[in-house]
């Protein structure tokens, strides 16, 4: 279990991150809904390890992360970009974390042969990134941080760059293989629809500080969320279609 | 473009070169013969092998340039990335600068003093030192354009996936900075090998490059000599210049 208290971050003086706190059960996944400039990104890098908290507390399974870092988190975190090494191949693009490990040969192509079915990639192992579309890229991107089988896994708006069709497949696909292989993330998006989709749980983010919302009702009865707005416009527009 | 003019351009590139290349083994060429009345490879075997000691030249040029052009390109790469992501970026850029505001004769000039305290003075090491202060900077100024966010990101992701920061380095950003990399050694070797101020200067003679000898032969008037040495002169470069248009085109025509 992830276990945030009172996270503090300041930027030049002006404050990123405001007594933030939250948990996160094992294998669960938290939507976290926020405009850009919110904090999203700070939040996601300091849990990584790539930030420094100015105060607070990070408790993976009771164990502190403060002293712990990047490399010994556990915790991968994916951007928004897939961001594959341009000079390997897809497979070795997904063995890269089991290299860094120095992995047995045998162990690392059972692995990611397996995990390259898993995304529907088998076809596509020798192939350069400059050769993949944007969604094979992104499903890429997932295979080398899902081969380490990370205690945490962190996603920046990782469909944020792909068209409405191939961003529906992934979240079906991340929805799938997450259900699967029982991970624990935190799903940060500003899209109000994909966060409702993606998540377990939800949160809101503005100003540096976190709402974690009980129940999806509440979250939708919050207007802030921006939930109310959009069922009312797609209520409107179906009641106008309906008179017209 | 017509065949005629395709050898025409050929010619003229080469011509230089071949006129060198005629000069190293001619020998008694009196006005107004158009070519040298003997022809003799006894030039080569005299600077090669014998008292004039080129050979050495050579070998010691190639060494000087190889370990300027390693050192620094290693070390620019490694530093120019810490100014890159540096809040002053800017003003550490400019430092960089500072070493093409002098003359190559009037830094040595200025670092002399040092160099004869530290003992440096008139040795290898010295006018390897000396060749440094010219080719690191240029070296940081030739990387600071290629860090950016992107690699950046790259870096930390391969923190996440567990990699130290030197796996970060010898498994992604070397092997995607290899043509950056290629290049620069290239051209930090051609600065180096071609450098005569700060050589001359801080080596005091008794860092005998080819590059030196050269010069000194033009000064002696021998124009066989000089030739010769000029051939030696241009052959690493060129080699090298292959190599490297070989390793790079071949990465850029990969799948």
């Amino acid at each position: 279990m992830l276990d945030i208290k009172n996270i503090n971050k300041k930027y030049k003086g002006e404050a990123v991150l405001q007594d933030l706190s939250f948990t996160l059960k094992a294998h669960e996944m938290l939507s976290i809904l926020g405009r850009s400039g919110s904090g999203k990104t700070t939040l996601l890098k300091v849990l990584a390890g790539l930030e420094t908290a100015d105060r607070g507390q990070l408790l993976l399974d009771g164990q502190d992360l403060s002293p712990v870092p990047a490399n010994q988190r556990g915790i991968v975190y994916l951007y928004q970009e897939a961001l594959l090494f341009p000079h390997l191949d897809v497979f070795e693009n997904v063995a890269f974390g089991l290299r860094l490990r120095h992995r047995p040969e045998a162990e690392i192509k059972k692995k990611v042969n397996a995990l390259l079915q898993r995304l529907e990639l088998p076809e596509q192992a020798r192939k350069m990134p400059e050769q993949l579309s944007g969604g094979q890229r992104q499903r890429v991107a997932f295979g080398r941080a899902l081969i380490i089988e990370p205690r945490v896994l962190l996603l920046d708006e990782p469909f944020g760059a792909l068209d409405t069709e191939t961003r529906r497949s992934m979240q079906q696909l991340l929805k799938r293989v997450s259900k699967d292989l029982g991970l624990t993330a935190i799903f940060v998006t500003h899209d109000l629809k994909e966060a409702m989709l993606m998540g377990d749980r939800l949160g809101m983010m503005q100003g540096g500080q976190l709402k974690i919302y009980g129940s999806r009702a509440e979250f939708i009865a919050d207007e802030s969320t921006g939930a109310r707005e959009e069922a009312r416009f797609w209520t409107d527009l179906h009641d106008l279609k309906l008179t017209k | 473009m017509s065949r005629f003019t395709k050898i025409a351009l050929i010619g003229l590139i080469l011509f230089p070169f071949a006129f060198l290349l005629m000069l190293s083994v001619g020998r008694q060429w009196p006005y107004p013969a158009v070519f040298p009345e003997q022809w003799s490879l006894g030039n080569w075997q005299l600077v090669l092998v014998g008292s004039e000691g080129l050979g050495n030249s050579v070998l010691l040029s190639v060494l000087l340039s190889l370990s300027v052009a390693t050192l620094s390109t290693g070390l620019s790469f490694w530093v120019s990335r810490h100014i890159a992501y540096h809040p002053k970026r800017e003003a550490w850029l400019s430092l960089a600068y500072f070493p093409y505001v002098f003359a190559p004769v009037i830094l040595a000039a200025c670092l002399q003093f040092f160099f004869i305290v530290a003992g440096l003075y008139g040795t290898f090491g010295g006018v390897l030192l000396a060749q440094l202060f010219i080719t690191f900077p240029y070296g940081v100024i030739f990387f600071s354009s290629f860090w950016n966010e992107r690699l950046r990101s790259m870096e930390e992701l391969v923190k996440t996936l567990g990699g130290s920061t030197l796996q970060a380095y010898a498994k992604v950003l070397v092997p995607v900075a290899k043509g950056a990399l290629m290049t620069c050694f290239f051209q930090l070797f051609l600065i180096s090998w071609f450098e005569y101020g700060l050589t001359n200067l801080i080596g005091v003679g008794k860092v005998p490059t080819l590059t030196l000898r050269v010069f000194q032969y033009v000064n002696e008037a021998n124009i066989f000599l000089a030739a010769l040495a000029s051939c030696l002169l241009i052959l690493p470069p060129v080699a090298l210049l292959w190599l490297n248009r070989a390793v790079v085109f071949r990465e850029r025509i990969a799948p």
